[in-house]
């Protein structure tokens, strides 16, 4: 999909899909003019075999947030793994706030992610992830056969962040105490930004340490304007609340917007649904 | 008579844990394992540089310094050079690839003068490149005809007997028991130099969550021996 910027408003300029996955109706969640996606997945899970391409351009001053419905399920994959590919392109001035739900990746399924983005220096990317330990019958984590998920950065056409990570329970032992050692879920958000600088990353390094008391998360500038921010947990809704807690403060900082309250499955007070003048709705 | 292979002394040289790149100040993470108490004795330090072995060091310098060494041409050199600094999230562990990286350089020219070592010790003082030790051992390898395994073997080797030395003296353990770790590396160093060979060019830069986020907290972490 291609979001462009109209009188003062985001909104898709074209939009295409085939095969399983969807977008609902655009939404406005503040007066920012900011648009929201929500990807929707009415099969339930990806399946062995499946390839997913989601190709997202933000032109020039626009802004996107997108999410996702659910959490990515993965189901077993006996015919050959499940990808899914993310190409993103931002203009000068665009936004793109991408916070998918968790991935959960059942008993013997491999799931291969690559997300590549092109963005232009002056460009906004806000891009998370959490992964869980799956899902098996028997109640028994990281039973499923392998979780690779990478994402290339580009700014200006030059390589800036590589983030490359792969889950292989039977091949590395996932309790190392360099891999995950006791903890089951793990959190990676990704911003790049011209005004992130060193301070910024110490405000948020501060912001969070009330939310990280046992000490499982890191924060460290980038190469480029940027910065990583990888977390261990027990649990989904602690590392979310490290995401969100980290995306709220740089919306208001940066943008005067509240947090992200998306309120899914039911219409939210301030859900205000677009009068859909781009492309055809889903 | 017999003789050495003429890369020997050359290598050994450059492989010295003594070599002045700063290793000794680069603890890549251990030092927030100290903090916490997850390493604290022999044992323990001798699982962790196992682990750090066979993730980080593997799918990062391992593979640098073999794709370092097959690289065809100086652009080849130039774009794993990028792809080792985008991989590092860490600002720390670019910082220290970085500082060792532009040491490196300086004594392989001088070890192993030639022009792929020259052309990209130019890349890096033009910022062009960020520098790592990795690829400028694998470089200077190259040039003196070292055959693969024995290079990687080498620059593994290498890297854990700083981390080792490191750890004598920060957890603190004996000097023996540094030996006895070092020897138990073999058969690990081993089987890492035969995956390293193996895997696809696409996996370097894969990463260690846990050990990622050490190297990020080491940042904060206060009364630091190392500088990562």
């Amino acid at each position: 999909m291609g979001i462009g910027l109209r009188a003062g408003r985001s909104m898709a300029t074209r939009q295409y899909h085939q095969g399983a996955l969807r977008v609902i109706r655009p939404h406005y969640l503040d007066d920012s003019g900011q648009v929201t996606y929500v990807i929707v997945n009415p099969g339930g899970g990806y399946l062995g075999g499946d390839r997913y391409v989601i190709d997202i351009d933000v032109d020039e001053g626009a802004s996107l947030l997108l999410t996702t419905q659910s959490a990515t399920k993965v189901y077993r994959t006996p015919n050959g793994h499940a990808q899914q590919d993310t190409n993103i392109r931002l203009g000068a001035g665009a936004v793109l706030e991408y916070l998918p739900d968790q991935l959960i990746a059942y008993r013997e399924s491999t799931y291969r992610q690559r997300n590549t983005v092109h963005m232009h220096s002056d460009a906004t990317l806000v891009m998370a992830e959490v992964v869980t330990p799956g899902w098996s019958p028997d109640g028994a984590r990281f039973r499923f056969d392998e979780i690779r998920l990478r994402t290339d950065v580009y700014i200006d056409g030059r390589l800036e962040v590589l983030d490359h990570v792969l889950i292989r329970p039977g091949a590395t032992e996932v309790e190392d105490m360099t891999f995950l050692g006791a903890e089951t879920h793990v959190a990676s958000l990704l911003v790049v930004d011209r005004r992130v600088n060193q301070e910024l990353v110490r405000r948020l390094h501060g912001l969070l340490k009330p939310l990280d008391p046992r000490g499982l998360m890191g924060i460290s500038l980038l190469k480029c304007p940027g910065f990583a921010l990888r977390a261990q947990g027990g649990s989904t809704e602690e590392l979310n609340r490290i995401i969100s807690t980290v995306v709220g403060a740089l919306r208001q900082g940066w943008n005067g917007q509240g947090p992200i309250d998306l309120r899914k499955g039911e219409p939210g007070a301030h859900r205000r649904p677009a009068e859909d003048k781009g492309g055809k709705g889903p | 008579m017999t003789s050495s292979a003429s890369y020997l002394l050359p290598l050994l040289q450059l492989s010295d844990s003594a070599l002045p790149t700063g290793a000794f100040s680069h603890s890549f993470g251990l030092e927030s394992y100290l903090e916490r108490a997850l390493v604290h004795d022999e044992a323990t330090f001798g699982v962790w540089v196992g682990q750090f072995l066979h993730q980080q060091l593997t799918y990062s310098d391992g593979m640098a310094v073999r794709l370092a060494a097959t690289a065809g041409d100086r652009r080849q050199v130039r774009d794993l050079d990028l792809r080792m600094a985008a991989q590092a999230l860490p600002r720390q562990i670019r910082a220290a690839g970085a500082t060792m990286g532009a040491r490196m350089l300086q004594i392989a020219g001088l070890v192993v003068p030639c022009q792929s070592l020259e052309e990209y010790r130019q890349d890096v003082s033009d910022g062009e490149c960020l520098g790592h030790p990795a690829i400028a051992f694998g470089l200077a390898g190259r040039q003196l005809g070292v055959p693969l395994p024995e290079m990687l073997g080498t620059y593994l080797f290498s890297t854990v007997t700083s981390l080792t030395q490191n750890a004598i003296r920060a957890i603190p353990i004996g000097q023996n028991a540094g030996q006895r770790v070092l020897r138990a590396s073999h058969p690990e160093i081993a089987s890492a130099v035969e995956r390293i060979i193996r895997l696809d060019p696409e996996d370097l830069g894969i990463t260690a969550p846990a050990l990622e986020i050490a190297q990020m907290r080491h940042e904060y972490q206060r009364a630091r021996m190392f500088m990562s």
